[in-house]
């Protein structure tokens, strides 16, 4: 026998609803119990470490004992990072602003944070290996300006594949990391939201 | 910022039965039936300054809400209680003799088994919006939804027969 929709609509009409007002203290947040909501507040981690890292950065010179030289070549380095990471967090503060209006249509609403978060996860990433490479390239030139005659001794002695492997190996580890930790950040997120949009698009 | 506030409360208040029901919709118990209630109410909140007086406040309200409801999740992934229907709602309704009331709480076990896309589908049937509303709301085209709808239907209707009961 076939299910009475019809009758099923009229009874859940008729259902009345028992429940309880609505107050002020519901409309604070308690705990993050959507994909949105938990990368809302790792991003929020984030950028509260990372202002922490910039400012322990910027007293490194004064902490390291830097010479005046080397002092003026870190803070250019310095300042290319805080243009870079100026530039992500302002990327990353649109979504974030823009990730509270739930109000279009489901599919779009899915698709727009879905590929809105991949393009902050890539920026993240590219921001991870530019500011990496940004103070691997201040190390070398670091040991340059302080132990520069040692350093000429040692590269005449040591083969330029040695050198180069060592170079691949560096970024192979600072790849390693970054993609895992984007992975275990945000990985599962993403993935739930796929198979959401995917159930949606079925045809 | 009070005035708005009361504002929004006021709102809300009147049109809170629809986030009961998409609560009871998409979790299956009352701790987390709460729980989502509670984050609908924040969310719709937090979005109501995007909320434009032009359109209704309870259309406003249904997408907020399903979306909320879609990608909300439970907290320890406990898996879906998949004990006979009749044996479980012995023991939680026992003194409901209301036949409707009972068919409700079996519809309500019985959509705990689909996806969350499916949930809005019936949800939005239930609330007696058209096929072209349904379309509307999700993103999709109104055949896709007529096509989804009747899917999805045959599909409970088999999940209620399967736990051994018929409307």
């Amino acid at each position: 026998m076939a299910m009475n929709f019809d009758q099923l609509k009229n009874d859940w009409s008729n259902n009345e609803v028992v429940s309880t007002e609505v107050s002020e203290s519901m409309l604070k947040i308690k705990d993050a119990r959507t994909p949105i909501d938990q990368i809302r507040k790792k991003m929020k981690h984030e950028f509260l470490w990372q202002i922490i890292s910039l400012l322990v950065m910027a007293l490194a010179p004064k902490i390291l004992g830097f010479s005046s030289n080397l002092s003026s070549t870190y803070f250019l380095f310095f300042s290319i990072v805080c243009g870079f990471t100026a530039y992500y967090f302002f990327k990353f503060y649109t979504f974030y602003k823009h990730s509270y209006d739930l109000s279009l249509d489901s599919r779009k609403n899915l698709l727009w944070f879905y590929y809105e978060m991949k393009i902050n996860i890539e920026l993240y990433k590219a921001l991870t290996y530019i500011v990496s490479f940004i103070y691997l390239s201040f190390g070398a030139i670091a040991l340059f300006i302080t132990r520069g005659n040692i350093l000429v001794k040692l590269l005449e002695k040591i083969p330029l594949t040695y050198i180069l492997l060592n170079a691949a190996i560096t970024v192979l580890i600072i790849g390693l990391i970054t993609e895992s930790w984007a992975k275990y950040s945000y990985g599962k997120h993403l993935k739930r939201l796929k198979v959401i949009i995917e159930s949606i698009d079925e045809e | 910022m009070l005035e708005t506030q009361q504002a929004f409360l006021k709102q809300i208040n009147e049109n809170k039965g629809i986030i009961h029901k998409v609560s009871k919709m998409y979790m299956d118990n009352a701790v987390d039936q709460e729980d989502l209630f509670q984050e609908i109410v924040m969310q719709l909140w937090k979005a109501f300054p995007s909320f434009k007086s032009t359109s209704k406040f309870s259309t406003w309200m249904y997408r907020v809400a399903l979306n909320t409801a879609i990608i909300f999740f439970k907290k320890d992934n406990r898996k879906i209680d998949k004990a006979p229907l009749n044996e479980q709602i012995e023991i939680a309704d026992i003194n409901d003799s209301h036949e409707k009331e009972e068919k409700l709480t079996y519809l309500y076990k019985a959509v705990q088994e689909l996806n969350q896309i499916e949930k809005a589908l019936i949800f939005l049937f239930l609330e007696n919006q058209s096929h072209r509303e349904i379309a509307q709301n999700l993103g999709i085209t109104e055949v896709n939804a007529r096509v989804k709808l009747n899917r999805t239907k045959e599909k409970l209707q088999q999940i209620i027969k399967k736990n051994g009961y018929e409307f």
